[in-house]
C-alpha cells in the first residue's frame, strides 16, 4: 500500500494513537522557519467539517484578503506542502486518509489545526464515529480557534505557524480583596426595577442591544429629576432618532410605571 | 392540539386516502394546520406512498425511521410528503414496523425518491425494507462493526467507539466493467473546498456510461448526539453547525420543528428577521456557486470577482449576527438580535452596492462564451428522473418544476414576502446557473421589503410550556434546497428523535442520470451546478468500458482538464 503500513494506523483499544515526531523532525521544523527563502505552500486536509472552515479559508485566499500577498499558496497535493491545514473533527472514515496526507507530506511539516472541530473536536468530540480533534491523530503545532476562524484569524494563524508572529497568550488571575465588593449598575434603583426593565428590554431587541438600551434608559431613570420623566426620554429618543427604539423605549417606560408582578401583557 | 376542522388544510388528502384504501388508516393526528400524520397499516405502505406520490402529487421530502420501543413496543417508520399540486399541505405516512421481524415492505421499487432514506434506516436502525434494490451501506464507514445499529435506544452510549473492523474500504461500487482492474490509490482529499467523497465514472472513452459515488466520510453521529447529550433548547446551535453554508436555514428549520410540535408561535417581527437573514445567507451562498461555475469552465477572473464581491455580503451578515458565518441567532421562540436603526442604513446600503456590483459581473459572465459553450445542454437533469427522485432547490427549479418552499409552505416571514418563484426549462447547468442568479435578486429585493414591513413587538416569546413525545416538521429553503427537519420531543428536556434532511441527500441521488452520457470534462460542472455544499468530485475512479481498465486520477488534474479540455488523462 504504498510502502505505508496501514495496519499501524488502526486504533488500539478504541482510540488513535497520534504519529510521534522525532527530535530530528523537530530539529529539522526550526531549520525550515529560519532558513526558508520561499513561499509556504499549504495541503488543506478535511477531516470531517461542516464547510464553514473551508468556506473562511476559501475567503482568506481570495481577493479582499489574498494570503498569496504574503507567500502562502494553497497546493494541489500533500507532497508540495510546508504546512498541513487539517479542518473539521476526525471522523472514522477519515482517520486513515488525514493520516497518509501526513505520511505523504515531506519532512519538516508544519501541522495546522484549524477551527473549533480541528482543534478539539468542537461540539462533536466524543461522538461515536468521531476520533476527537486533529491532535489525538497528528502532532500539531498551531492552533487557529474559532467557529469557523475568521479569514483575519487565519492570516494571523499562518504568520504564528511561520514563526512570523508569536501566539498571542494571556493569562490574569483576580484575587478579591478584603474590602473589595463588586460594583453595582445603577446602585440608585431597586434592584427588582432594574431586572424587569433589562428582561423586558431584552425581550424587545435582543440579549446585545437590549442590555444597551436597558443600560441608557436606567441611567435616564436613575438622573436627578429637574425635569419629568417625559421630557428626558423624549430627548434621549430625539438624539437618537429611532422608531424601533422609540417603541422599545414605551415599553420600558410602561414596565417602570407598574409595580412588580403586573407585566404588561 | 386542538384544532378546527374548519381549518385543516389539507384534509381532503386523507379522506381521499381513507375512500381509496379502505379500513388501511389506523390513526390520523394533525400536528399543525397543514401538518397531518397517517399511520397506515405496515403491508400497504408502498401503495399509499406510490399514490400520494405520483396520484395527488406529492413530493417525498424526507423518510426516517423512529425507535418507538419505549412507547407501544414497536420500531416506526415515516415517509414524509410535500403535497403540492392543487393544496399545499404536509402528509407524514407512518407505519410501525414488528420489533420481531424487523421487515417493512420497501417503497423503493414504486417510488425510486426513497432509496437513500430507506438505506439509511437499514443502517441507522437495522431495520430490513424487503424488496429494496440497493442493500450497501450508506452512512456508516466501512469500518463500522455489523449488527451494530447507532439510533436504536438500547444499542450503545453515543461516545461508545467499536474498534474498527477493516483498515481499507469495502464499499462495493457498482461497476460495469468486467475483467481485470487497477485502480491508483489517491485520498479522498483534494485542494479545494470540500467535502470528501469518493466517485467513479464508468466511461467509454470519453463518455460516461454510469456512474457512481460514495459519500458520508464526515458522518459523526449528529443526530444520536442531538438526543442524549443536548437539551431540546441547546440543539438550535449544534444545527447551526450542520453545514458551514446553510447552518441558518438548519437552524430556522429546527426551531421551527420545535415550535410546530410544542404549538408556539414565534413573534411577527422575529419570524421577519428570520426571513431577512435566511436571505442574508442565500446572497453568499449564491455568489459562491456562481463563482465556481465560472471556475469551472474556465472563466477564472470571473471565479475571483464573484469572491471578491460576495465579501460585502459576509459583512453584511457581521454587521447583523456579529458572526461571518454561524451566526447562532435562533432561540426555541425567537431571535437574539433585533436590527436597529444603524444596521437598517447599513444594510441597505451593502443591498444596493451588491445590486450594481453583481449586475455588471453577471452581465460580463453570460457574455462569455465559454459559459454559453460549457453549459448549455450539459448536465441534463431529465424531467422524469426529476419527478421520480425529488430532487430540490434550483436544481429541480432549473428543470422546470415550480418547487420552492418560501412559496409552497408558510415559514417564518414570507407569508408578508410574495415574490415569483424562479424557474427554467434547460435542465442544464446553464439553467441552474441561470435560476441561481435570478433568485440572487430576489434576496435582495427581500432583504429590502423585510426590512420596510418590519413589524413591531418583541422579538422572543417565553414562557411557553414543553411537552413530551410532541413532534412536527420544520423546513425553511436553504440556498440549494430545502432543509427539513423532524422533532420528537423526549420526557427528558432533549430530544427523543431527531431527523435532519440536508438538501444535498435530496439531490445526490439524481446526479447518477445527470452525467450519464456527458464527457468526463464536464463532470465536474455537473457535479458543482447541484452546489453540493460544494463539489465533491475528489478520487475519481474513472472505468474504461471498452479498454477494461480503470485508474484513478487527482482531482485537480481531473479539474484542470474539466477547465483546459486538454491533455485527457485516459489516454
Amino acid at each position: 500500500m504504498n510502502g505505508i503500513d496501514r495496519g499501524s494506523f488502526l486504533p488500539a483499544g478504541g482510540a488513535p494513537t497520534p504519529i510521534s515526531e522525532s527530535e530530528q523532525t523537530r530539529q529539522l521544523k526550526s531549520t525550515l522557519l529560519k532558513d526558508i527563502q520561499r513561499s509556504a505552500y499549504v495541503y488543506r486536509v478535511d477531516c470531517g467539517g461542516c464547510n464553514g472552515c473551508e468556506i473562511e479559508i476559501f475567503a482568506a485566499i481570495t481577493p479582499i484578503f489574498d494570503a498569496e500577498r504574503f507567500g502562502i499558496k494553497v497546493v494541489a497535493s500533500p507532497r508540495h506542502a510546508d504546512i498541513l491545514l487539517f479542518t473539521g473533527a476526525v471522523t472514522r472514515a477519515m482517520l486513515t486518509p488525514a493520516q497518509r496526507a501526513y505520511e505523504a507530506a515531506p519532512n519538516p511539516k508544519i501541522c495546522i489545526a484549524y477551527g473549533a472541530c480541528g482543534c478539539g473536536g468542537g461540539i462533536f468530540h466524543d461522538l461515536y464515529c468521531v476520533w476527537g480533534g486533529t491532535d489525538k491523530v497528528v502532532p500539531v503545532d498551531v492552533y487557529i480557534p474559532g467557529c469557523p476562524p475568521t479569514p483575519a484569524a487565519t492570516l494571523y494563524g499562518f504568520a504564528v505557524a511561520l514563526g512570523l508572529l508569536d501566539q498571542k497568550l494571556k493569562a490574569g488571575h483576580h484575587r478579591q480583596g478584603d474590602a473589595e465588593r463588586a460594583l453595582v449598575a445603577h446602585p440608585g434603583l431597586p434592584l427588582d426595577l432594574c431586572v424587569r426593565i433589562e428582561r423586558e428590554a431584552r425581550r424587545m431587541v435582543g440579549y446585545r442591544d437590549g442590555r444597551r438600551i436597558a443600560d441608557d434608559f436606567l441611567e435616564i431613570l436613575a438622573a436627578p429629576a429637574n425635569q419629568p420623566l417625559a421630557d428626558r426620554v423624549h430627548r434621549y429618543l430625539q438624539t437618537e432618532d429611532d422608531p424601533r427604539l422609540a417603541e422599545v423605549i414605551a415599553r420600558l417606560v410602561d414596565v417602570s410605571a407598574r409595580p412588580a408582578g403586573q407585566e404588561a401583557p | 392540539m386542538t384544532l378546527s376542522t374548519e381549518t385543516r388544510i389539507g384534509r381532503h388528502y386523507v379522506e381521499a386516502l381513507r375512500e381509496r384504501f379502505p379500513s388501511t388508516v389506523l390513526e390520523e393526528e394533525w400536528q399543525t394546520d397543514d401538518q397531518v400524520t397517517v399511520t397506515v397499516k405496515v403491508n400497504a405502505l408502498p401503495e399509499v406512498v406510490e399514490w400520494l406520490y405520483y396520484q395527488q402529487g406529492g413530493w417525498l421530502s424526507v423518510l426516517f425511521g423512529n425507535d418507538e420501543r419505549q412507547l407501544h413496543g414497536n420500531y416506526a417508520v415515516y415517509y414524509v410528503l410535500s403535497m403540492e399540486e392543487t393544496v399545499k399541505s404536509w402528509v407524514v405516512v407512518r407505519a410501525q414496523v414488528d420489533a420481531g421481524t424487523l421487515e417493512f415492505p420497501s417503497v423503493t421499487p414504486r417510488v425510486p425518491a426513497a432509496v437513500w432514506g430507506e438505506r439509511e434506516i437499514r443502517d441507522m436502525y437495522g431495520l430490513i425494507p424487503v424488496g429494496l434494490p440497493d442493500e450497501r451501506r450508506l452512512v456508516l464507514p466501512d469500518d463500522w462493526p455489523d449488527g451494530l445499529y447507532p439510533l436504536r435506544k438500547d444499542a450503545m452510549d453515543y461516545r461508545e467507539r467499536p474498534a474498527p473492523t477493516t483498515a481499507v474500504e469495502t464499499y462495493p461500487f457498482v461497476n460495469d466493467a468486467r475483467g481485470e482492474t487497477r485502480d491508483v490509490g489517491l485520498g479522498p482529499l483534494h485542494i479545494t473546498s470540500d467535502e470528501p467523497g469518493h466517485f467513479r465514472l464508468f466511461v467509454d472513452g470519453e463518455t460516461i456510461v454510469d456512474a457512481d459515488y460514495r459519500l458520508f466520510y464526515v458522518h459523526r453521529g449528529m443526530e444520536k448526539l442531538a438526543e442524549t447529550r443536548m437539551g431540546y433548547d441547546e440543539v438550535t446551535f449544534l444545527s447551526d453547525r450542520v453545514c458551514g453554508i446553510c447552518g441558518f436555514t438548519h437552524s430556522v428549520a429546527y426551531t421551527s420543528s420545535v415550535e410546530n410540535a410544542l404549538g408556539i408561535k414565534a413573534p411577527p417581527r422575529a419570524q421577519m428577521i428570520r426571513s431577512l437573514f435566511l436571505e442574508v445567507e442565500r446572497l453568499h451562498s449564491h455568489l459562491l456557486n456562481i463563482g465556481l461555475a465560472s471556475h469551472f469552465v474556465g472563466f477564472d477572473t470571473g471565479f475571483m470577482q464573484f469572491f471578491r464581491v460576495r465579501e460585502k455580503s459576509m459583512t453584511l451578515a457581521e454587521l447583523l449576527t456579529g458572526a461571518r458565518k454561524t451566526y447562532g441567532m435562533n432561540l426555541i421562540g425567537g431571535v437574539r438580535r433585533d436590527i436597529l436603526k444603524d444596521q437598517r442604513i447599513a444594510t441597505l446600503k451593502v443591498v444596493r452596492e451588491l445590486r450594481t456590483e453583481v449586475a455588471q459581473l453577471v452581465e460580463m459572465l453570460i457574455e462569455t462564451p465559454n459559459l454559453a459553450q460549457r453549459t448549455q445542454g450539459i448536465g441534463i437533469l431529465d424531467r422524469k428522473v426529476a419527478r421520480d427522485f425529488s430532487p430540490v432547490g434550483p436544481l429541480i427549479r432549473g428543470s422546470g418544476f415550480k418547487r420552492d418552499i418560501r412559496a409552497d409552505h408558510h415559514y417564518a416571514g414570507y407569508a408578508q414576502l410574495p415574490f415569483d418563484v424562479k424557474v427554467l426549462d434547460g435542465g442544464d447547468v446553464q439553467s441552474r446557473v441561470l435560476v441561481r442568479v435570478k433568485e440572487f435578486f430576489d434576496s435582495l429585493d427581500l432583504i429590502e421589503r423585510a426590512l420596510e414591513l418590519m413589524p413591531e413587538g418583541p422579538i422572543l416569546l417565553e414562557g411557553f410550556d414543553y411537552t413530551p413525545h410532541r413532534f412536527a416538521l420544520g423546513f425553511a429553503e436553504a440556498p440549494r434546497g430545502e432543509d427539513i427537519h423532524w422533532s420528537m420531543t423526549g420526557d427528558n428536556q432533549k430530544l427523543f428523535r431527531w431527523r435532519c434532511r440536508a438538501p444535498t441527500y435530496a439531490n445526490w441521488p439524481a446526479l447518477r442520470y445527470m452525467l450519464r452520457g456527458n464527457t468526463v470534462s464536464d463532470a465536474p460542472l455537473i457535479v458543482a451546478s447541484l452546489d453540493p455544499c460544494y463539489s465533491c468530485t475528489d478520487r475519481v475512479t474513472l472505468v474504461d468500458v471498452k479498454k477494461r481498465k480503470s485508474s484513478t486520477i487527482a482531482y485537480t488534474e481531473f479539474e484542470r482538464y474539466g477547465r483546459e479540455r486538454k491533455h485527457s488523462p485516459l489516454k
